[in-house]
């Protein structure tokens, strides 16, 4: 009887370590990775040359769903952890297909990712030196810390937190919300030529701004500020129609 | 020699220069030709009055004159000149000839530089052109980028064309209507609203207000249109006034806007 315990739950064991099985994917060839998820996305670096995914431990395959596949709107399961995972040219397509399970998901430091939100699903990027670019497109809300790369990020209702590292590539930053705060943090030191703008909401920051001057006279409209800092640079747009912009010196 | 008419050889013939054989057969051909005939008489008309008219003489009287002038001329020529005033007027007129040189070498130098100017005027004026055209060959490649970033920077190289041509227009309309980054898509409409008075443009952004779903660009692209006064627009937007999926901040835009359509 006891060695019949023991048998099963070492089988027990097993079939859960199965399940928890995560996936992965070599990236040689591949130049951009995109992401596309309903649900949240949390995106870390690692070492190795591959895309791996992280099977959420929570989630066990229903005992009315075992030996079926998951059906999404994007495509099928052919991960075993939800995912669809298809390669198009240079480009890796990774779509989530639950709802509402989100994901972690790891990838080298220098990897292009896009990652898209399409429902509520709340995006987090942390670590990357390559391109980013961050679309969520309902309800959910970015938060890149750590980044040195180009930032593309545009939400509609949720907020948008950006840290920087150093900031040198020549190719321009552009962070756009339309209901949701956008909250910038910059070394001190950075070069660039900013654009701050908002409709409806304020824009604060602890920068020395030298307003671009036309014939003398300084720009007091409020709704967008030109300025340069540390002599001009890298093009950063920051960008809400209802929202308040907060760009932080670090 | 018959058919053929001798008119070249009439004023020799008159003068009687030709050789005799030449002579004669230009004789033989006036007699058959008679419009050799009239061209001859009409030369030895003018031969005629030539010899006739007096050449003109001066009278004495005017030669009398004239050298009288002369001699008193001469005269005049003849007086001496003191050595100190002649020295004065030597040391002047040196002066002035090298203040004349001077004025030469500057004049010269100044024309000099100034025909370099031009040169190196139009020199960068082709350099500008040139690099135009690279800006505007590395702006159209750029917006084309795999990544959004670059395409960004490719529709901000706008700044650098006062007057951008249909080729530039059409390619930010193109980011406009068919990026499928919202980032890309409003730094184009930013763009593009710049030359709200380009026809292209205006119907551009009435094709947009029609498709865009992003509320940031449609307020953008509403602002513009009724800055304008486009008329065109006035469809579009009230079709977006009616779709439930509309932000309520931009129906209160285009409520507030369209009554400002005249």
């Amino acid at each position: 009887m006891r060695k019949f315990t023991i048998l099963t739950l070492a089988l027990a064991f097993v079939a859960t370590l199965k399940a928890q099985n995560d996936y992965s994917k070599s990236l040689n060839g591949i130049e951009w990775v995109k992401i596309e998820s309903k649900a949240n996305i949390n995106l870390r670096t690692y070492d190795a040359n591959e895309l791996l995914i992280k099977g959420n431990r929570r989630v066990e395959t229903s005992e009315k769903a075992k030996g079926l596949r998951l059906v999404g709107e994007g495509g099928n399961d052919n991960t075993d952890v939800g995912f669809y995972v298809v390669q198009d040219g240079n480009t890796l397509i990774v779509k989530n297909l639950r709802k509402s399970e989100g994901a972690e998901i790891y990838l080298p430091k220098t990897q292009n990712v896009s990652v898209k939100s399409t429902w509520s699903g709340d995006i987090e990027i942390d670590g990357f030196t390559g391109e980013i670019e961050a679309d969520a497109q309902l309800n959910g809300s970015i938060e890149i810390m750590d980044v040195n790369g180009p930032v593309t990020a545009n939400t509609l209702n949720g907020d948008i937190t950006v840290e920087f590292g150093t900031v040198k590539q020549d190719s321009p930053i552009s962070i756009y919300s339309t209901n949701g705060a956008v909250d910038v943090t910059l070394p001190g030191n950075t070069p660039a030529d900013l654009s701050l703008s908002s409709t409806n909401g304020d824009i604060y920051t602890n920068f020395e701004l030298k307003r671009e001057e036309k014939n003398g006279l300084k720009s007091v409209s409020g709704r967008k500020v030109n300025a340069a800092i540390n002599n001009g640079g890298v093009n950063i747009s920051l960008k809400s129609t209802n929202g308040n912009i907060y760009l932080r010196k670090q | 020699m018959e058919k053929n008419h001798v008119l070249e050889l009439i004023p020799e013939y008159l003068d009687g220069v030709l050789p005799v054989e030449i002579q004669k057969q230009v004789e033989e051909h006036l007699l058959k030709c008679p419009k050799c005939q009239k061209e001859m008489e009409e030369m030895k008309l003018l031969f005629n009055a030539l010899d006739t008219e007096v050449v003109a003489v001066p009278s004495d009287r005017l030669k009398a004159k004239f050298e009288e002038a002369l001699e008193a001329e001469k005269e005049n020529m003849g007086q001496v000149v003191s050595l100190t005033s002649r020295k004065r007027s030597n040391w002047a007129s040196n002066l002035l000839k090298v203040a004349a040189s001077i004025a030469l070498l500057v004049a010269a130098f100044q024309m000099g530089s100034l025909f370099q100017q031009q040169k190196v005027d139009e020199n960068i004026s082709v350099l500008k052109d040139e690099t135009l055209q690279m800006k505007q060959t590395a702006m159209l490649s750029l917006m084309e980028n795999q990544s959004a970033s670059k395409r960004i920077q490719g529709v901000n190289y706008i700044d650098e064309f006062e007057h951008p041509d249909e080729a530039i227009i059409k390619a930010l309309a193109n980011r406009l209507l068919n990026d499928e980054n919202d980032n890309v898509r409003l730094t184009a409409f930013e763009a593009l609203s710049k030359f709200t008075s380009s026809e292209t443009v205006k119907n551009v952004f009435i094709d947009a207000l029609g498709q865009e779903k992003n509320p940031s660009i449609q307020i953008g692209i509403i602002e513009e249109l009724v800055k304008i006064q486009e008329k065109k627009a006035i469809d579009p937007m009230k079709k977006l006034l009616d779709e439930e999926e509309t932000q309520p901040f931009v129906k209160e835009q285009i409520k507030t806007g369209l009554p400002k359509i005249i």
